[in-house]
């Protein structure tokens, strides 16, 4: 990458990004410790297998340390959530119901950050 | 294809959890109004309120309803019909986050300079380049009022402009990340979920005063916080916004970062420098100010990872709008790793002014056990012991210090019945004394003795004079030890004598420790009447301590118990006596 001046620096940051469908799983220390790592793996693997258009991305701690690890989960016509305490079984509603079904999953949401 | 989604959950912890019925009743009126394939209802695990009821959330309104009874909900499918609020349900948040440094925690991927530039990233350091310079900068910095976030709250531009104004060939600018307080972990989530504020903050501290060269010094315990900067400042230079002529301006700026080797003492700024330097990591008198004559002898900005993460913004968005946010003495926002016996430990993020009250209730959702709080413990083993009475505090750098306490890094933790308040402080102050570096003799030699009058307390042992000798320890401590360290470790210990004496008294004259914590002043006894002589505490005694049989009952001998309070744990019947 070539370095930038401030011209460059402007127009890179005009680029929209987070645009489409994505799953952001917390890779933070708190959340790795949770399990986040088998958790992001898992999604990787199930996007690939299923053929999905999702992006899955890591991201930092959102705060809530107690419900780790975290997956929020934009999909097109359905408001962006949080899960909490994803495990496997889980992640696989979360493909299965959220993402392929368009319906959010009961019992898992975490809505303390709004 | 929903148009809109309901979130719905029972807050109220003292009964049955009512989410399934209410759910179910609430898809039936939605089915009578035929909205059923208009809108989707979800039961959710946490809904952001604690002990409010029934709470309806409407989305994509953002429409929040509270303590909402069975026969409301109908009204509720009715609203929903017509899109029109019910206005006497509508929950009002007495608290609420606001996440200013936390603004990229969770959002981003820490790992991708493009997505930080993506959300105004670098914008500031532009900005503070080509259309402020170093003068108009401080100004900027000053009419925000931001005060340091690492502990004692020094305002920022003050450290900025000495060091500004001292001339010398070379300047530095340091990153305090050496967080150690137990239980606090605000620096290491920041550093982990968007590293690039930091370094972006630093850039901008460097370019106020002049300096090329800074350094991250952070602890070697935290591998991923020391991967992801090591990545960010890679990338940085790879942008070219760190190293020669940054952006195509005249200034240039090198980073580097610096282990710690887990010394809490470290984190004073003074013992922080000698150990970049590669000497032993132990504290300096002040004045000389680091600021005036700090790393290699040249003046050096040392800033914590919290008050840097906040310049990006300020030099964006202006002073103004950063002192338009807190009290009259202390600005912006603060983060506090909420831990202990709460429900939902985590970071918090307030403007400063919230109170403690609805730090711990109304955002963390109360303690876990559902017992009452007792205290609340702030700024780590620097910080003091704040009882139940007073957690209507606003929360700023004055008010805490007031009540004995500190705003410290932002540890808290609370505490609830269980805890000891003879316990808590030798805890803190046994910390301290492990830490102390030993340079100077009032906190070698005064943390120690303190601890063995506390040790002599929870042991049954302590006097009632001993109280008074703890007073004057302290007392010797903060006036007459060299660093932080030294001068604020009997915090913990004034604090708790100030508000719990009573407890302290319990446990010198009445041998009694009132939290059950205190081992030596506990003992374990079976009441014969409540005893199924079941066997568990006899199976579970690891020291062999129960005697007996199932034919003639159980009893504790107390010359071989050692209070491990295992048989308590056991029984199901309540048949031991815990005194």
């Amino acid at each position: 990458m070539a370095k930038l001046n401030k011209e460059e620096l402007e127009k890179l940051s005009k680029i929209p990004r987070d645009s489409g469908d994505w799953i952001k799983v917390g890779m933070s220390s708190c959340g790795i410790a949770a399990g986040a790592e088998d958790v992001y793996n898992f999604f990787i693997e199930e996007v690939k297998k299923r053929n999905l258009k999702v992006d899955i991305k890591k991201c930092g701690c959102a705060g809530s340390c107690y419900a780790e690890p975290l997956v929020e989960v934009k999909v097109e016509g359905l408001p962006s959530v949080v899960y909490g305490r994803v495990n496997k079984d889980i992640a696989v509603k979360i493909i299965e119901k959220h993402v392929i079904a368009k319906m959010l999953v009961n019992d898992c949401i975490f809505d303390s950050l709004a | 294809m929903y148009a809109k989604t309901v979130l719905i959950k029972d807050t109220d912890t003292g009964r049955e959890d009512m989410t399934r019925e209410s759910y179910t009743r609430l898809l039936d009126c939605l089915r009578q109004d035929s909205l059923h394939d208009h809108v989707q209802v979800v039961r959710v695990s946490d809904i952001g309120i604690y002990e409010h009821g029934l709470v309806v959330k409407i989305l994509p309104d953002n429409m929040t309803y509270a303590n909402v009874q069975e026969s409301d909900l109908k009204r509720i499918a009715d609203s929903i019909k017509d899109s029109k609020a019910i206005e006497e349900l509508v929950f009002k948040p007495k608290a609420k986050q606001l996440r200013l440094v936390l603004r990229n925690c969770g959002k981003i991927d820490p790992e991708s300079i493009d997505e930080y530039i993506g959300c105004e990233g670098y914008l500031a350091l532009k900005k503070a380049l080509f259309d402020l310079g170093q003068q108009k900068l401080i100004d900027e910095i000053k009419s925000s009022a931001i005060r340091g976030r690492g502990g004692a709250g020094y305002p920022t531009w003050m450290k900025w402009n000495f060091a500004r104004e001292v001339k010398s060939d070379q300047k530095f600018v340091i990153c305090n990340a050496d967080e150690g307080d137990p239980g606090a972990y605000m620096d290491r989530s920041i550093l982990e979920g968007d590293p690039h504020s930091v370094i972006e903050g630093l850039a901008i501290a460097a370019f106020a005063i002049g300096a090329s060269k800074g350094y991250f010094y952070i602890r070697a315990e935290y591998p991923l916080a020391v991967e992801r900067i090591n990545k960010a400042i890679k990338e940085a230079y790879d942008y070219g916004l760190l190293g020669q002529n940054i952006l195509g301006s005249p200034f240039s700026l090198d980073l580097e970062i610096r282990l710690g080797a887990g010394a809490f003492v470290c984190g004073e700024e003074t013992a922080l420098i000698s150990s970049i330097e590669g000497k032993r990591g132990t504290p300096h008198p002040r004045p000389p100010y680091p600021s005036v004559k700090g790393l290699w002898g040249k003046p050096t900005v040392i800033n914590n990872v919290e008050t840097l993460a906040n310049i990006p913004q300020i030099i964006l968005r202006g002073g103004k709008w950063f002192s338009g946010i807190g009290t009259q003495t202390s600005k912006g926002t603060k983060v506090f790793a909420v831990t202990g016996k709460v429900k939902n430990s985590g970071l918090v993020e307030i403007a400063m002014g919230a109170t403690l009250r609805e730090i711990v209730m109304d955002i963390c959702g109360g303690t876990l056990s559902g017992k009452p709080i007792k205290a609340v413990q702030t700024g780590g083993p620097s910080g003091g012991v704040i009882p139940q009475e007073l957690l209507d505090t606003p929360v700023d750098y004055e008010n805490l210090q007031k009540l004995g306490s500190i705003m410290g890094s932002g540890g808290m933790i609370v505490m609830d019945e269980d805890d000891c308040m003879v316990d808590i402080p030798k805890f803190y102050l046994g910390f301290c004394v492990e830490e102390s570096c030993g340079k100077c003799a009032p906190c070698r030699i005064g943390g120690f003795q303190m601890l063995n009058y506390l040790k002599k307390i929870t042991e049954g042992k302590g006097q009632i004079n001993d109280l008074a000798q703890l007073r004057r320890l302290s007392q010797a401590m903060q006036k007459a030890s060299l660093c932080g360290l030294g001068q604020t470790a009997s915090n913990p210990v004034l604090s708790t004598l100030k508000y719990f004496e009573a407890e302290y008294n319990e446990h010198i004259l009445n041998k009694h420790c009132p939290a059950g914590k205190c081992s030596h002043l506990v003992t374990y006894n079976i009441i014969e009447e409540k005893c199924k002589r079941c066997g568990l505490c006899f199976t579970n005694c690891p020291v062999n301590a129960i005697v007996g049989d199932k034919e003639k009952g159980y009893s504790v001998i107390q010359e071989k118990c050692t209070k491990c309070g295992r048989c308590f744990d056991v029984c199901k019947f309540k048949a031991i006596l815990k005194k």
